[in-house]
């Protein structure tokens, strides 16, 4: 019974990582109509910004994350602006080709910079732990799952309740909707993307600090968000919460009673499944 | 270019290619093979993409099928290539049967994603499997000269283009065809969809199967990673997508000309391949998006202002 | 005369939403038979059910004598029943002819195998609606009227022995509403069975052996136009909807 309370905590703290991973991927999913094939690429560069911020100028990595966001912020920004606008009213499929191109791109340069070994980020605190109601939880583990969840309210906040938010989200609607807002969509679909690149940002930094990294984790980061993207469901923030921290919980819960090689398969079964039986996720509305 | 022409280039072609293990360089024979490999990967998508309009990111399965299936009955059981050649077969067609079911009844985006995640599945398990060597993979004996390696692969695509060229002048084919272009509409003519798009689905995983099969043997090694190579798919889609799609020869074409240039252009700068590749995929997506097909018809009327119209037709 | 077509207590229910509500009627070997009723009676929703779009809740659907509800769509075409859409769905990127060839390769028994032998056949049909002009165009280039013709033409090379017809007319100006009459009447003379939903009234009046109308899914009416048309509860159907004339 202990050792269950311990999984299920462990499987809700990794939760809240993969629902914050999951956000951007959908942000941009929903909103552009773009299936970005890159976007695990995008946290890995993240994790990197924030292991040389550590490293280099000895910023803890929590303070570095706003600097990873905003430094993704600008590459995202720019990669919409001047490359994914210029074929935005493509197919989509077009947009999973390109982005794929990207990732190939944003990997290779990556492990020229930064070479292919593992690295870790290990603040002094990074061997702390507390303990919950009989269950230990590393400190890390625990910041990490706040700021996910803070992210998380915070982009849902700022899509509710603010001017450019509003216009984000009508732009999913149609594209007149959101000229009324009096914004140049050129420049919003660029702010959209750019958040969707943060929020990887901000996923890379914590992912980072939980576990190790290297310039090819980048396609198995966007398989698992699409994972959770698609078993959460794509219409709203709070779905993606439910699916990363569903999520998290069965790949701690698969990892203990059958073996932690085996997490991939049961999350991307799990994938299948849903498609196959019930494809716009498992809380999102049938049409 | 009237189409005895084409086939008749075709058969130059690939006399000329088939002598190029005797005076090309090691190097060029090399790349002979993985331009070969891609061409029959891009093609077997071709079937089910390009035709019946299904765009599958699952194909890597058929692959991977197919080398574990020449290396598990070469390494565990001693038997020769060509029996581990039809094991890989027979996984890859049961394969593409019972999960192509349920799969096949998705639509557009969501099969692409259902098929990724089948690519994903299969790795994870693969890589849990004793007989399959684990995470390690799975050592194949060596079998020297690689001119053996490069008639069979161009034998696989000659074989893979001649059954795409049976299906598009046959009757299964026109049916493919009309599930592509409006699913609803082809079954109330009478086509009998579901068993169609399988038929389809298990066509292209045999020519997968044994590409997978004959890379496997050739390299010697194999890993999950490498087997089941997801990367492969957006590979094969993209080159069968600007070769066109839905045509005899377009993906042949694609593939070797993507490959071609990667190649050229990483020749300058060593080890800088897959940079290369993926530069040149965003670039032709958004100067060429409908392929070379499309590029060759209207570059004639339109000269250099055919790259100015894409953008401006796409953007927002 | 004897029924080709029966519906027999037909219903379909949406996800609560009633859209036919145990309908029954028959159309018999080679009649006109018309399909009235505002927008929203549940006149496509008909069609689908008969065709194999759409699955019906409960009810039967009996073609030859024999009960076809559980065939798929593709079953019922080689059976011999065909239809048209109302929102035209052309096989964009095939050329017309070949279009038509679809419905010769896979229609009813007696289909033929062979591409060659489909697009001869095919050929005929589009001299049949008058569209033999434009055999070679992409039928993505098509405009309205001439979709039309194209769907039916369509329908036609599966040799089906019952057609179902929506809205083939809508839209159309006078010289093109009885031209379709007149090709409509020529496929009856070949002995095929006709369903047809119409708006244009005149049209369908002149076109329609008997009528049958549909008002928020239930039947209300059914019998020879002149009875049907003067039957006050249709009339009061149709009051605050505008008559097409």
């Amino acid at each position: 019974m202990q050792l269950l309370w311990q999984i299920l905590v462990n499987g809700v703290l990794l939760g809240g990582l993969y629902a914050l991973m999951a956000l951007g991927l959908v942000l941009v999913w929903g909103v552009l109509n773009i299936v970005n094939l890159a976007h695990g690429a995008l946290i890995m560069l993240g994790a990197y910004a924030c292991y040389y911020l550590f490293t280099g100028l000895g910023l803890d990595p929590f303070a570095a994350l706003p600097v990873a966001m905003v430094l993704l912020f600008c590459l995202g920004y720019l990669i919409q602006r001047y490359v994914l606008n210029l074929i935005i009213r493509a197919p989509m499929f077009n947009t999973l080709l390109i982005t794929f191109g990207f990732e190939v791109v944003i990997t290779y340069l990556a492990q020229i910079a930064f070479s292919a070994d593992f690295r870790t980020i290990n603040p002094s605190y990074a061997g702390a732990n507390f303990s919950f109601l009989g269950a230990t939880v590393p400190l890390v583990r625990l910041l990490a799952f706040a700021v996910a969840l803070a992210l998380t309210l915070g982009l849902w906040l700022f899509l509710e309740h603010t001017r450019i938010g509003r216009a984000i989200r009508a732009t999913a609607q149609n594209l007149i909707a959101a000229r009324l807002y009096g914004v140049n969509p050129r420049h919003l679909y660029a702010l959209t993307f750019g958040i969707g690149a943060a929020l990887a940002g901000a996923a890379g930094t914590l992912y980072g600090v939980v576990s190790q990294i290297n310039p090819y984790i980048g396609s198995g980061l966007t398989a698992k968000s699409f994972a959770i993207a698609i078993i959460g469901g794509l219409d709203k923030s709070i779905y993606v919460l439910a699916g990363g921290l569903f999520l998290g919980i069965v790949e701690a819960v698969t990892a203990l009673y059958i073996g932690p090689t085996y997490t991939d398969v049961v999350s991307f079964g799990i994938l299948v499944l849903v498609l196959i039986v019930r494809p716009t996720g498992l809380l999102g509305r049938t049409t | 270019m009237k189409f005895s022409t084409k086939l008749a280039l075709a058969g130059v072609g690939i006399a000329l290619l088939a002598t190029v293990p005797w005076w090309g360089s090691a190097v060029l024979v090399q790349f002979g093979i993985n331009a070969l490999i891609l061409a029959t990967l891009a093609q077997s998508w071709n079937i089910i993409g390009g035709y019946t309009g299904y765009p599958s990111f699952g194909n890597s399965v058929f692959y991977g099928l197919g080398g574990y299936g020449v290396a598990i009955a070469m390494v565990q059981y001693g038997l020769p290539f060509p029996v581990g050649l039809a094991i890989g077969i027979g996984l890859a067609v049961g394969f593409a049967i019972l999960l192509g079911l349920p799969v096949l009844r998705l639509r557009g985006h969501y099969f692409a994603i259902a098929t990724l995640g089948l690519a994903e599945v299969m790795t994870a398990i693969v890589s849990n499997l004793e007989i399959a060597g684990r995470n390690v993979g799975l050592i194949l004996p060596l079998v020297k000269g690689d001119v053996l390696f490069f008639e069979l692969s161009l034998i696989l695509l000659v074989v893979t283009t001649l059954a795409v060229m049976w299906i598009s002048r046959s009757r299964f084919g026109f049916g493919l065809i009309a599930i592509r272009e409006n699913e609803q509409a082809a079954a109330v003519m009478g086509v009998n969809t579901t068993l169609y798009k399988i038929l389809a689905f298990a066509l292209c995983s045999v020519f997968a199967a044994v590409a997978g099969g004959i890379h496997a043997y050739w390299i010697t090694y194999l890993d999950p990673g490498s087997a089941f190579d997801v990367a492969l798919n957006v590979k094969m889609i993209i080159m069968a997508v600007f070769g066109g799609p839905g045509t005899i020869f377009g993906p042949v074409l694609g593939a070797f000309v993507l490959s071609a240039i990667s190649e050229i252009l990483a020749a300058k700068v060593t080890s800088l391949a897959s940079i290369f590749f993926g530069i040149v995929i965003v670039a032709a997506i958004v100067f060429m998006p409908r392929g070379f097909a499309d590029l060759v018809r209207r570059f004639r009327q339109s000269g250099w202002r055919y790259f100015q119209e894409n953008i401006r037709t796409y953007r927002v | 005369m004897d029924d080709i077509l029966e519906v027999r207590s037909l219903t379909k229910r949406f996800q609560g939403l009633l859209a036919i509500d145990h309908v029954s009627f028959a159309l018999q070997r080679n009649e006109i038979l018309g399909l009235i009723g505002p927008n929203g009676a549940g006149k496509t929703t008909m069609i689908s059910l008969i065709s194999g779009t759409l699955e019906p809740s409960e009810g039967e659907v009996i073609f030859e004598g024999a009960s076809i509800r559980r065939l798929p769509a593709y079953r019922r075409g080689r059976l011999g029943i065909a239809r048209t859409f109302q929102v035209m769905r052309p096989f964009p990127d095939l050329t017309v002819l070949d279009n038509v060839a679809v419905g010769a390769l896979f229609g009813a028994t007696g289909h033929s195998q062979v591409l060659q032998d489909a697009r001869e056949r095919a050929q005929r049909w589009l001299e049949f609606v008058g569209l033999d002009r434009r055999a070679q165009q992409r039928a993505e280039s098509l405009g309205g009227p001439d979709r039309k013709r194209l769907e039916l033409a369509k329908a036609l090379a599966m040799r089906p022995k019952v057609l179902l017809l929506d809205e083939v007319m809508a839209g159309l100006n006078h010289v093109e509403i009885e031209e379709v009459i007149t090709v409509i009447k020529k496929v009856r003379e070949q002995g095929i069975s006709i369903l047809v939903i119409e708006h244009v009234m005149k049209a369908i009046q002149s076109l329609s052996d008997r009528l049958l109308v549909l008002r928020n899914g239930e039947k209300i009416a059914e019998g020879r136009p002149q009875e049907v048309l003067s039957n006050e509860q249709v009339i009061a159907a149709y009051l605050g909807t505008k008559r097409h004339e």
